[in-house]
């Protein structure tokens, strides 16, 4: 997995496929291999519960990276934090002071149109350029946890809309360096995550050619939640005919395995990135799902099957 | 081939003149509204579906992919096919926020002049579909415009994805904040206190030096001519609320069969109903498993008695899977029933099956149809 190697990784995909879920176990097994992972997500605006937070038993989370694991660190991404903090670099001292201070700055900040996503990326920039005192990247690996889908191409696309919109100044400039962290390969590149099901297959092959235009690079699919078979192909011909005549319970599971190998192959012969599967964790064996994801990824990412 | 037509939702489809469509992102909003469309458009009713951002299939079934701009009637051959016959009609509208949101531009600036350099700003082209709230705000607009001309008999309004049910329902007021004179005035050179031209040399400063004066210039003509627009905004902002809560108006929570649906729909009720005094109808439990409870336990009995050894031991397997399956149907089942109860005499709680298919052909859509307007489907 090249993954590894990566500085920013976007988790992407429809809602409710387990992004959040595969987020937190792919920054578990990202920071067991030793490297610094952050783990983050954007911050609602509205105030409610972090997604990212409540896998690791925290209703909120803030703008500052807090440790969590060995090598792991949890915020979210805050577009206060990244107006304040372009402030701060892009105008001289005194009138930082006085712009921070200000109301009338303040709400043209929350109010204009863009400068939302803006400040959400700013901040992003800022934590991919930490550095330790050795020089060295403070955060190795950020992870990001994004909304369901048509938001992720809003913030990869968004240094495009807003370069077309400032050609100049120190805006447009860091919008450029933003760029050049997603846009290039070896930096940055998006994962899709998608269900074993005819429509979310459907849609993931949909998104990763969406990502074409967005110039950034797709890393690859996520097939989660993909259930066993306990089936031998004898076994489950004999069920077939059975259950056509006689429907009890275990039928829509056992349609839905049928479904999910189709799903499945029909991804695989369509997509030319490479596709993780992760198991189905039953709630009744275990309702965590994040433990057993963390151990399959960590041996996808060792190499080992 | 006609069904009953007998279930409650029917009953709604033919007394409500708009019937919207609420819920978190994905739950199903733009699949149920274009159900329910279709139903009603089969029971005789002349209904305009505005469907928002619908999945590319979807569009095509309905045969909005192509033109933006109005209503489209479902082709002839589409309404045969699907058991439209007149009086009843559907057509259908995919909202385009930009779209909406220029005609507003043109209909209300200050002079055609106005307009144009409106319609050209840079900033206005690139960002109206950003501002918070704008596409709520834009559908609802076209709504209200659809209602008041008597065109149709049923608007059914599928709503934005979101996060939460309720962004729709606060849209207006999230948009308010960008819809503040008093924020449009810092940016507008002018009359104004010492502390208002202090706060605006200030920002003034401040967007130089970030952005350059060139797109500072941009930005204060983007909200000077917007800033026009303002006093009709506001205003109809005003009369849609009292639009809303008409009694022929109502809204209909579509939602997960999970048990988080529960905590949402209490939410949603103290958030229409008693809050905002508008009509909440009921639910829809989209891809519930509910319907599935009759369905027996696998037991060898079951099996014939020629049955051969390799299906009874598939039958064993099965009844691992039936275990979990069985407790899944349970809950989806208790919810249901504790839905229908919270919805009281008038509301409804309809379960809607899950199609393996999805539902983006008319096959489908005409399947849900006829599991929201039929009481034993
Ligand atoms: N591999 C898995 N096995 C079992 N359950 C899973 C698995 N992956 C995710 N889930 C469960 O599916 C549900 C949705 O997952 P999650 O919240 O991660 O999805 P999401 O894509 O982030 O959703 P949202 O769109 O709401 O942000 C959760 O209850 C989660 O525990
Ligand atoms: N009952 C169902 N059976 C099968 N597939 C369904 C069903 N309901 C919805 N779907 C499918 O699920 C996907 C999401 O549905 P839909 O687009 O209606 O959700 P939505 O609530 O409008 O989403 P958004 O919040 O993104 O607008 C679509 O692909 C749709 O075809
Ligand atoms: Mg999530
Ligand atoms: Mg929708």
């Amino acid at each position: 997995m090249h993954f590894l190697e990566r500085r920013i990784v976007l988790i992407t995909g429809k809602g409710g496929v387990g992004r959040t879920t595969v987020s937190a176990a792919l920054a578990r097994a990202a920071s067991a291999t030793g490297k610094r992972v952050l783990l983050t997500e954007l911050g609602d605006p509205e105030g409610g519960y972090s997604a990212i937070g409540r896998r690791f038993g925290r209703e909120h989370v803030a703008p500052e990276p807090v440790v969590v694991a060995p090598n792991l660190r949890l915020n979210h991404l805050w577009a206060r934090t990244g107006h304040e903090l372009f402030l701060g670099n892009a105008l001289p001292g005194a009138l930082v002071r006085a712009a921070v201070r200000s109301k009338a700055v303040d709400k043209f900040l929350t109010a204009a149109p863009s400068f939302h996503e803006m400040g959400i990326f700013y901040h992003l920039l800022t934590l991919l350029k930490a550095t330790r005192k050795d020089g060295a990247p403070e955060h190795e690996l950020i992870i990001i946890d994004m909304p369901a889908t048509g938001h992720t191409l809003a913030l990869t696309s968004l240094p495009d809309i807003l370069l077309r919109l400032i050609p100049g100044g120190p805006i447009a400039r860091a919008m450029r360096e933003g760029q050049g962290f997603l846009n290039d390969p070896r930096l940055g590149e998006a994962w899709v995550v998608t269900l074993p099901e005819q429509l979310p297959v459907t849609e993931a092959i949909e998104l990763l050619e969406g990502l074409r235009e967005t110039r950034m690079a797709a890393g690859g699919v996520v097939l989660n939640r993909y259930p066993a078979d306990p089936f031998t192909p004898h076994e489950r011909e004999a069920m077939a005919e059975v259950l056509r005549s006689t429907p009890m319970h275990g039928q829509l599971e056992f349609e839905r395995i049928g479904a999910a190998q189709h799903a499945a192959q029909r991804l695989l012969g369509a997509v030319h990135v490479p596709v993780i599967t992760l198991p189905e964790v039953y709630a009744a064996d275990d309702p965590d799902p994040v433990p057993t994801l963390t151990d399959v990824l960590a041996r996808a990412m060792r190499g080992t099957p | 081939m006609s069904p009953a037509f007998d279930s409650p939702i029917a009953e709604l489809l033919r007394t409500q003149r708009v019937v919207v469509c609420c819920g978190a992102g994905g739950v199903g909003k733009t699949t149920v509204s274009a159900s329910l469309a279709i139903g009603a458009a089969r029971m005789g009713r002349r209904v305009l579906v505005v469907t928002i951002d619908p999945s590319r299939r979807l569009a095509e079934t309905l045969g909005v992919s192509r033109n933006p701009t109005e209503p489209v009637p479902l082709p002839v051959e589409r309404q045969r096919l699907a058991g439209i016959e007149a009086p009843g009609s559907l057509s259908a509208w995919m909202l385009d926020p930009q779209l909406v949101s220029d005609n507003v531009v043109r209909g209300f600036s200050k002079s055609p002049e106005d307009a144009r350099k409106l319609l050209d700003n840079p900033i206005y082209k690139n960002v109206t579909a950003m501002i918070a709230g704008m596409q709520e705000y834009t559908a609802v607009e076209a709504l209200y415009q659809f209602v008041l001309d008597d065109t149709y008999d049923l608007v059914v309004l599928d709503t934005p994805p979101s996060r939460n049910a309720l962004r729709f329902l606060e849209a207006p007021s999230r948009a308010g904040a960008f819809l503040d004179r008093r924020v449009f005035n810092l940016f507008l050179p002018g009359e104004g206190g010492a502390i208002r031209r202090m706060a605006q040399r200030l920002l003034e400063r401040v967007m130089d030096t970030a952005f350059g004066a060139d797109t500072r210039k941009e930005l204060q003509q983007f909200f000077e001519l917007f800033g026009n627009l303002l006093g009709h905004l506001n205003h109809n902002q005003a009369e849609m609320r009292a639009f809303f809560a008409r009694p022929d108006v109502g809204f209909l929570l579509v939602t997960s069969p999970t048990q988080e649906a529960l905590t949402e729909a209490r939410y949603f009720e103290g958030k229409t109903r008693d809050e905002l005094g508008l009509n909440l109808l009921g639910y829809v439990l989209n891809r519930s498993l509910a319907w599935a409870r009759h369905r027996p336990f696998p037991r060898d009995e079951l099996l014939p008695a020629d049955a051969p050894a390799v299906a009874r031991e598939a039958l064993e397997k099965l009844r691992r899977l039936a275990g979990t399956e069985e407790a899944l149907v349970a809950q989806h089942t208790a919810l249901a029933a504790d839905l229908r109860q919270r919805a009281g005499g008038a509301g409804v709680a309809w379960i809607l099956p899950g199609l393996p298919e999805g539902a983006s052909e008319m096959d489908a859509l005409l399947t849900l149809s006829n599991a929201l307007l039929t009481k034993d489907a």
